[in-house]
């Protein structure tokens, strides 16, 4: 009874120590979310509240500057080919690499180890190696400037990061399931089709939304294999920085425009992210 | 789980064909895909090829590509700046990251906000988060700069303006967007520890420090291997702050290996050159990520 106050002394230090931890996290979010806000803050500004030599909080809001983003800047054309772009690698890197990564989990065959390796490595290629050989073989094929020379760009990335994912998500199955399906005499198809897919779909869910992220935020094959009609959001971005004077207002609102759908796809998937990110490596 | 399935009458012929069929179409897709510009690169980084000179043609010259790449001043500067940027975003991730990491982790409120908001910078688009730093940054207007002035630094810094500080700039901008993911990364480790290490070591009447460095960092040994292969093999091919943010400049201060290989083919349209230097990043990232690899399946990561 009499020994209490030392573990006192001690809870006291505890709790500091737990307050120094949420004094930090604080100061990392402030550094986080202060550059975004920030942006976000001066696409409602008049140029002559941007350019000033303090901080300005207060100010008069004006939508001028999206206006100017749909307007002069023609930016729905950069938006709906990101959108074109990212849905067409994505459908066809999950055509492509959902039964890749189911015979990787289930099915008999040769060379398993192999095929992880190969598709693991696929991970680690950098775009800045495949850009070059690729541009040449797209412009003999005629490709360069198409949709479809982005589209199969970007499988380049969505298709390997598809079969790694799936094939975690295919092996956590329950697999009595399948083998009821068999006993039924559905056959080997019949219980990927029917009983696998419909089961790995919230699975197949967030991997798809992860392909759609990493193809709208690719920035070098879409500044090598496009032209002007199919320039993406990243390209169109880009292209306002290089110019000698930057229009702040128009290109804040830019950024703003392009963050918005990411940020609501990231939060749909964020239990996913970090295991899509790390290839597979942090479950989450 | 999976063994038991396999073993039993499941290797049946039917299933081995589905297999064959369902690997062969993605996997001639993967050849077109990754592996033929792979080959198509080795093949003509033995090819002068200057597309700017109509007459000369397409010359085989053998090595002579090679002999340039490993006596090119502008590669060495180009790999030594790449080196550079690599080492110091990705140990000041790692530190800074195991730092929030570990008081994340003590939190016992609002950790699952903190989560959420910590993950946004790394779903922004990399040009896009070039825009968000050159208007932090801008020396005249910029919020870091008006900050600065206000502790007397006055006249405003040119972060990318000049030589001495571009580069750690760009590697700022690296460090602002990818310190979440090692937080969210070594946070999962350290969530994958379990309770009764923690409990025997306080029993044990370990203090914090002795906690961190017996438990917690053995514990989350994959996950930091984890880190540094993703982080070395993404600064290894930083292209678009680079070239978004800097073109390589001032000078050839801020030149990477990946922007360098990009202006060859299509600033300077040497594309035979430009083949070879992407022989070398695709040489130089399968040596590192072999070695990653190599130590990440003896702690049984990616088997």
């Amino acid at each position: 009874m009499t020994a209490i106050p030392q573990p006192k002394r001690k809870r006291a230090r505890r709790d500091a120590w737990v307050i120094a931890c949420y004094v930090v996290i604080a100061i990392f979010l402030v550094w986080v979310l202060v550059p975004v806000i920030t942006v976000a803050v001066n696409s409602f500004k008049v140029p002559s509240a941007i350019f000033t030599s303090t901080p300005q909080l207060s100010f008069t809001p004006t939508l001028e500057n999206y206006a100017k983003v749909f307007g002069e800047l023609n930016f729905a054309q950069y938006l709906v080919n990101s959108v074109l772009v990212a849905f067409g690698s994505t459908a066809l890197s999950l055509i492509f690499g959902v039964p890749f990564a189911y015979a990787l989990a289930r099915l008999p065959i040769r060379g398993r180890e192999w095929w992880a390796r190969i598709i693991l490595f696929s991970r680690m290629v950098p775009a800045v190696a495949l850009v070059v050989p690729m541009f040449v073989l797209f412009n003999q094929l005629h490709l360069t400037g198409t949709y479809w020379a982005l589209i199969l760009a970007h499988t380049t990335f969505n298709l390997p990061i598809v079969i790694w994912m799936m094939r975690s998500f295919f092996e956590e199955l329950p697999p009595e399931l399948e083998e009821a399906a068999l006993v039924d005499g559905a056959g080997r198809f019949g219980a990927f089709w029917r009983v696998a897919v419909p089961l790995a779909s919230p699975g197949m869910a967030a991997t798809a939304v992860l392909c759609i992220i990493f193809s709208w935020n690719e920035f070098l094959f879409a500044l090598v294999l496009s032209n002007q009609d199919t320039e993406t959001v990243p390209v169109g971005v880009s292209s306002f920085i290089g110019s000698v004077s930057i229009d702040w207002g128009g290109s804040s609102a830019a950024a703003i425009v392009a963050i918005i759908p990411i940020f609501i796809l990231g939060f749909a998937a964020q239990r996913f992210l970090v295991r899509g990110l790390t290839f597979g490596g942090v479950k989450g | 789980m999976t063994m038991s399935y396999r073993s039993r009458a499941t290797w049946d012929r039917g299933g081995r064909r589905l297999g064959r069929g369902m690997i062969a179409v993605p996997a001639i897709l993967l050849v077109v895909l990754i592996f033929g510009p792979l080959v198509y690169s080795i093949v003509l980084s033995l090819y002068k090829w200057q597309i700017t000179d109509i007459n000369s043609g397409k010359p085989f010259v053998g090595l002579d590509n090679y002999v340039r790449l490993f006596t090119d001043p502008q590669v060495l500067n180009a790999v030594l700046n790449t080196i550079e940027y690599v080492v110091g975003s990705v140990g000041i991730e790692l530190v800074l990251g195991f730092i929030i990491a570990s008081a994340l982790f003590e939190m016992t409120k609002g950790r699952k906000l903190a989560n959420s908001l910590i993950l946004l910078p790394m779903i922004i688009a990399p040009v896009i988060t070039a825009l968000i730093w050159r208007y932090m940054l801008d020396p005249q207007f910029g919020l870091v700069s008006q900050v600065l002035a206000l502790f007397g630094v006055k006249g405003g810094v040119p972060f990318f303006g000049s030589s001495q500080f571009a580069l750690p700039s760009l590697m700022l901008v690296d460090i602002w967007q990818w310190t979440p993911f090692v937080v969210l990364i070594l946070h999962a480790g350290m969530l994958g520890i379990s309770e009764e290490q923690f409990e025997a070591a306080r029993i044990d009447g370990a203090g914090r420090w002795r906690i961190l460095r017996s438990i917690v960092i053995p514990g989350i040994a994959p996950q930091i291997l984890l880190v540094l292969l993703f982080r070395t093999m993404d600064t290894y091919r930083i292209f678009d702050t680079v070239f978004v943010l800097t073109r390589g400049g001032p000078g050839t201060s801020t030149e990477t290996i990946g922007l360098y290989t990009y202006q060859t083919g299509f600033s300077f349209f040497n594309l035979g050159y430009a083949m070879t230097l992407s022989v070398f990043i695709l040489v130089t990232v399968a040596i590192i990520s072999g070695f990653y690899l190599r130590l990440l399946r003896r702690r049984e990561v990616f088997q």
